[in-house]
């Protein structure tokens, strides 16, 4: 890491004075939260801003609160606030321990929701699991506020589709019913994660059968994905899971595109997609992994 | 020093609080990048983006001219110096002259009024490069046909620390060479009971240390003063004396605290070229690297050790055959010690009779390596000690009983011409396997290894140091070994206070400028406590003697008349303190007495090694086989230290190194594509965490009070590392029978091997 080049930092009083700053600097200027990944990569000289736009001074970025049916998670929560925060952990557990398992307490202290979410850096656990939770994103521009589905918002690694002028404000995740099961799995060994794998299962009245199934793998393609094949194939009688989930998370390895590189082989992490699945199935119906 | 055997100790063996550790925490240490100044200038490095190639062109006019910039130094521009530096072999220049030898290599310098400044301006320079072909494996650069490095041939550096030749520069990239040879290993190998042969990877590893490199030099009509991280002052005093052609008075060598090593602040690094920056700039300059830096300065020599041992039907080793490539990178550094020391080290701690180990140092374009902590024994005790469990497992013996079966005894020349074993590894081995459970049952998936090894350590014995005993009864000691992190700071005051019979808080420790501070050749080799510690014995008991002749002055009787005892003297009726005695020296309550030490090769320290480094470790591990993550659940260290001065920190430093040879075993690995480092940055190259650390942790010392160092004491520090990425292997093989040789155990590479395994398994079941 290198010093900073140098850089003006801008405080805007609110959303509109925020996107309108986005629109002048417009490819000099960048939006700043925590800055966890926007500072490293100015110091590894990736990327260059003369003026950085500070998000955290626009009041409530970083609410968490229930709205209707959904948990909505401001842009600027930590994601050590959404690890602790009451609300999330009872009425989304698997969000709050996704999030206590992401990168390490520094970074969470931190690194920001919104600032994952919009750098699209490929090993997102947010990312992933928001998918597999069908969480949508809110943007706000200079015109107006719209409301993206999460492979909407990430149009690949470290691309986001949001307008120049656009800035994340945040998440509304659906609250999960009585009848729904999530897990969230990641495999890690270096600072972030080789894979990550988000199951949520829709379950009938007794249980005996999986109505509906999302699951989602990420990390090992440019955005997570998900896969319909996969998706069919789990739902169905519960006690025969098993016998179905092989074939879930060769579909679901098939739709991610797996390539070798330096964090493992195609073969590896379709076999881990396996592994995973199998476990996040395990924990969903029996409570374990 | 069996003399003083029964006395009770007072001071060492104490496990004093450190005396660092306060302003350590607090921040208020000092370190070079604590250091300002006046009229400091800041400097940046401009790096090569090619593995090999030639400077065809370099224009900096466009940096020179940038507002702020004093001066950019260059490689053709070095009239006056001599730039070529190396304490072993003089190969490398302190910026590229005419061609560049590994991506990162530093081409030029920009020196300006802040550090930004100098940043900006790099990009403002251009640089025509014409690339060569590169050569990135040792196998790849022996071959007939390859790149050649280095055209130049280069002298043995004075200071190379070893006898034999210097093979570098002639004509090849080899670098250094380094043959072993005793028995017949082709008969015994012809007659052996069992056979365990294999080839072994001990990955390039960099050796992490909190501060990266950072020196501020200043270039005056009084010579050359550097502020510096260095490791070893007294040897990077030597390089700049070369470069400066300057008697060693007018080059000096400052080191405060420095924010650890483990071998990577061993020797020259960054000093020429920041000096050269401040002779060029004519001002005090301070070049401080990144860490990302650092990792393009120095690693570890990465090693493939082809290897074979023998047992006879009793079960006992006959012999032992290897041959080992290290990929030493771009400069020689320290490498050529390293290319002897492993191949010493693939003996131990057995005693062998036919042997036979033939070690190619060899030049690549990568980073240049050199020390790292262990210094080669690591990279070999992967290829032997796994061999051990292969062995073992051959002729059905439990590896633990089959080690204490073969394991050199105390007072045995296991290894021809060198210091008998001063150790006693069959004690240490059944302390380790006591508080690991050896022979308790292991849940499935769990398994568990021991390890042990023993190092000719200590290094070169030569070491001096004055003991200032002040009027007061207080006293300084000037030392030139460095506080990087491993206590010496503490642990050479207990000494002085244990010697002097004075509390330990009178005792304060000037250290480590080569213009106050007598010489210290390293701090390395584990070697402080032992040489450094004796030292200070010796000068501490010499300040005494004259004491007592002062003493014997002032009360106007014969010396033979004086006791000393514990603090001072008594005389008849009469007791003097230390301060008493020099106050009625004096007249005045006021002046000092200085006493003196000079350890060299002689007597204790005749033969070499000063003392072989020896420990035991042992591991339980669990492993995921569905994932093949292993996790590391319990640890045991035996450190052979003869005598802990301090045991908490000795201790420290058993677990400190046997973290660094888990990192190693599980994660760390330096990985280059054809040309560049990949991984070099800690975001990408994994190390040790606190969560990693096993949840059981048992760390014991054995004190059998027999090395030659004060009261007995023996250095530790590395032993406990260089068995543990075996003691991973063993281990996994242990939990799941996939036997894996090569280091890092990563979690894809034992998910394969226990997929190769069970279906070899299934094709002979079938
Ligand atoms: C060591 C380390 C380990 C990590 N480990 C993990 C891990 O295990 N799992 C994981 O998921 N992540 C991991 N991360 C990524 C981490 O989650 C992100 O660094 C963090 O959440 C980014 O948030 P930030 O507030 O720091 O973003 P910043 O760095 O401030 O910004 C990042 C980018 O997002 C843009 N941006 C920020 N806020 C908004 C907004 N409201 N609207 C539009 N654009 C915005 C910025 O312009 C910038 O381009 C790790 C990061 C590090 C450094």
């Amino acid at each position: 890491m290198m010093p900073l080049r140098r850089f003006a930092i801008h405080r805007p009083a609110d959303l509109r004075e925020a996107a309108e700053m986005l629109d002048h600097y417009g490819e000099n200027g960048s939006l700043y939260a925590g800055g966890t990944e926007l500072l490293l990569a100015m110091r590894h000289d990736l990327l260059r801003y003369a003026h950085l736009i500070d998000i955290k001074t626009v009041a409530g970025l970083d609410g968490i609160e229930r709205r209707d049916e959904h948990l909505h998670i401001g842009a600027a929560a930590t994601h050590r606030t959404i690890e602790r925060s009451a609300v999330v952990r009872e009425q989304l557990p698997v969000m709050a321990e996704m999030a206590a398992n992401v990168a390490n307490v520094r970074v969470r202290a931190t690194g920001t929701l919104g600032g994952n979410l919009a750098f699209a850096e490929p090993h997102s656990d947010p990312a992933t699991l928001l998918l597999a939770l069908g969480g949508n994103a809110r943007a706000q521009g200079k015109s107006g506020e719209r409301t993206l589905a999460m492979d909407e918002l990430l149009a690949g690694a470290y691309e986001n589709s949001l307008a120049q002028d656009e800035i994340l404000t945040g998440v509304d995740v659906p609250v999960p019913g009585p009848s729904q099961r999530t897990a969230y799995l990641k495999f890690q060994v270096h600072e972030r994660p080789l894979l990550g794998l988000a199951l949520s299962l829709e379950l009938d009245d007794d249980g005996g059968v999986i109505r509906e199934a999302r699951c989602a793998v990420g990390c090992v393609s440019p955005t997570p994905c998900r896969s319909a094949t996969a998706e069919s194939l789990i739902a169905g009688p519960a006690d025969s899971l098993e016998q179905r989930i092989e074939e879930a998370g060769e579909a679901l390895a098939d739709e991610a595109a797996l390539t070798d590189d330096r964090e493992g082989s195609a073969e590896y992490k379709r076999h881990l997609i396996g592994v995973l699945l199998r476990r996040a199935a395990r924990k969903c119906l029996n409570g374990n992994g | 020093m069996s003399d003083d055997k029964s006395r009770d100790f007072e001071v060492v063996n104490r496990s004093v609080p450190r005396r660092d550790g306060r302003a350590k925490v607090s921040g208020r240490a000092l370190y070079v990048s604590d250091v300002k100044l006046a009229g400091m200038a800041y400097a940046k490095v401009l790096r090569s983006p090619y593995a090999h190639a030639t400077i065809v062109s370099m224009d900096t006019s466009r940096a020179e001219a940038h507002p702020g910039v004093y001066n950019v130094l260059r490689g053709d521009d070095l009239e006056g110096l001599n730039p070529y530096f190396g304490h072993a072999v003089k190969d490398h220049p302190l910026v590229a002259i005419d061609k560049v030898r590994y991506a990162g290599e530093p081409v030029a310098a920009v020196i300006a009024e802040d550090e930004l400044t100098a940043y900006e301006a790099l990009e403002l320079i251009h640089v025509e490069y014409e690339e060569l072909p590169a050569v990135m494996e040792p196998q790849e650069s022996l071959a007939a046909d390859a790149p050649l490095l280095h055209q130049r041939q280069f002298e043995a550096g004075a200071l190379r620390g070893f006898e034999g030749e210097v093979t570098a520069g002639r004509g090849t990239n080899l670098c250094q060479e380094h043959h072993i040879k005793w028995g017949d290993v082709d008969e015994a190998f012809a007659n052996a009971a069992a056979v365990a042969e294999g080839e072994y990877y001990f990955p390039m590893a960099y050796a992490y240390a909190m501060e990266p490199y950072v020196a501020i030099a200043e270039v005056g009509d009084d010579g050359v003063t550097i502020y510096s991280s260095a490791q070893h002052p007294f040897m990077v005093r030597h390089d700049l004396k070369t470069i400066f052609d300057m008697p060693v008075s007018q080059i000096r060598l400052i080191v405060p605290f420095v924010g650890g090593g483990y071998g990577s602040k061993s020797y020259t690094k960054i000093e020429p070229l920041a000096s050269a920056c401040a002779w060029k700039a004519r001002r005090p300059v301070k070049l401080q690297l990144s860490v990302e830096e650092a990792m393009l300065t120095t690693r570890g020599d990465d090693a493939l050790t082809w290897m074979r041992t023998a047992v006879d039907a009793d079960g006992k080793i006959i012999a032992r055959q290897a041959k080992i490539y290290m990929n030493t990178g771009a400069y020689a550094e320290n490498s050529p010690l390293v290319c002897e020391k492993s191949s010493n080290r693939c003996v131990g701690p057995y005693a062998i009779p036919n042997v036979q180990i033939d070690n190619h140092m060899v030049y690549t374009n990568t980073v240049p390596a050199s020390s790292f902590r262990g210094f080669g024994c690591a990279q070999v005790t992967m290829a032997g000690e796994s061999q051990i469990d292969e062995l073992a497992a051959k002729i059905g013996m439990d590896p633990y009983e089959f080690r204490l079966h073969n394991a050199a005894r105390p007072k045995q020349e296991f290894f021809p011409g060198m210091r008998p074993f001063d150790g006693t590894l069959t004690e240490d081995l059944k302390i380790v396997a006591e508080n690991i459970g050896w022979k308790e049952p292991l849940p499935s998936g769990h398994g568990r290894s021991i390890g042990c090894s023993a190092s000719d350590a200590g290094a070169y014995p030569l070491t001096s140091t004055a003991v200032r005993v002040h009027a007061d009864g207080s006293a300084s000691l000037m030392i030139g070994s460095t506080e990087l992190g491993q206590g010496s700071h503490t642990v050479l005051p207990q000494i002085a206070a244990e010697e002097l019979g004075i509390p330990f808080d009178l005792v304060r420790v000037v250290s480590s400028d080569t213009a106050i501070t007598p010489y210290d050749r390293s701090t390395g080799a584990s070697r402080t406590t032992t040489l450094m510690g004796r030292a200070v014995q010796e000068a501490s008991q010499e300040a005494k003697e004259q004491m007592v002749r002062m003493a014997a002055d002032v009360l106007g009787v014969e010396e033979s008349e004086i006791e000393s005892v514990r603090g001072g003297i008594t005389c008849g009726e009469a007791r003097l303190n230390w301060s008493e005695v020099l106050t009625r020296y004096y007249k005045l309550p006021d002046g000092e007495v200085i006493g003196r030490a000079y350890i060299r090769k002689d007597k204790d320290f005749a033969q070499l090694p000063v003392f072989w480094e020896a420990a035991s470790t042992g591991i339980e591990v669990s492993v995921d086989e569905e994932t093949g993550k292993v996790t590391m659940e319990k640890l045991g260290t035996c450190g052979d230290v003869g005598l802990a001065i301090n045991p908490a920190l000795a201790e420290g430093q058993d677990i400190g190194a046997a973290t660094t040879g888990m990192g190693i075993g599980m994660f760390e690995e330096l990985e280059f594509d054809r040309n560049q480092l990949l991984n070099g940055n800690l975001l990408e190259y994994r190390l040790p965490r606190f969560s990693d650390m096993p949840r059981t942790v048992k760390l014991e010392l054995v004190q059998n009070r027999d090395g030659v160092g004060p009261y007995g004491a023996k250095g530790g520090g590395e032993a406990s590392l260089n068995s543990l990425p075996a003691n991973i292997a063993n281990a996994v093989y242990a939990a799941t029978g996939a036997r894996i040789r090569r280091a890092p155990l990563t979690p894809e590479k034992v998910w394969r091997a226990i997929r190769e395994t069970r279906a070899a398994r299934g094709e002979n079941e079938s």
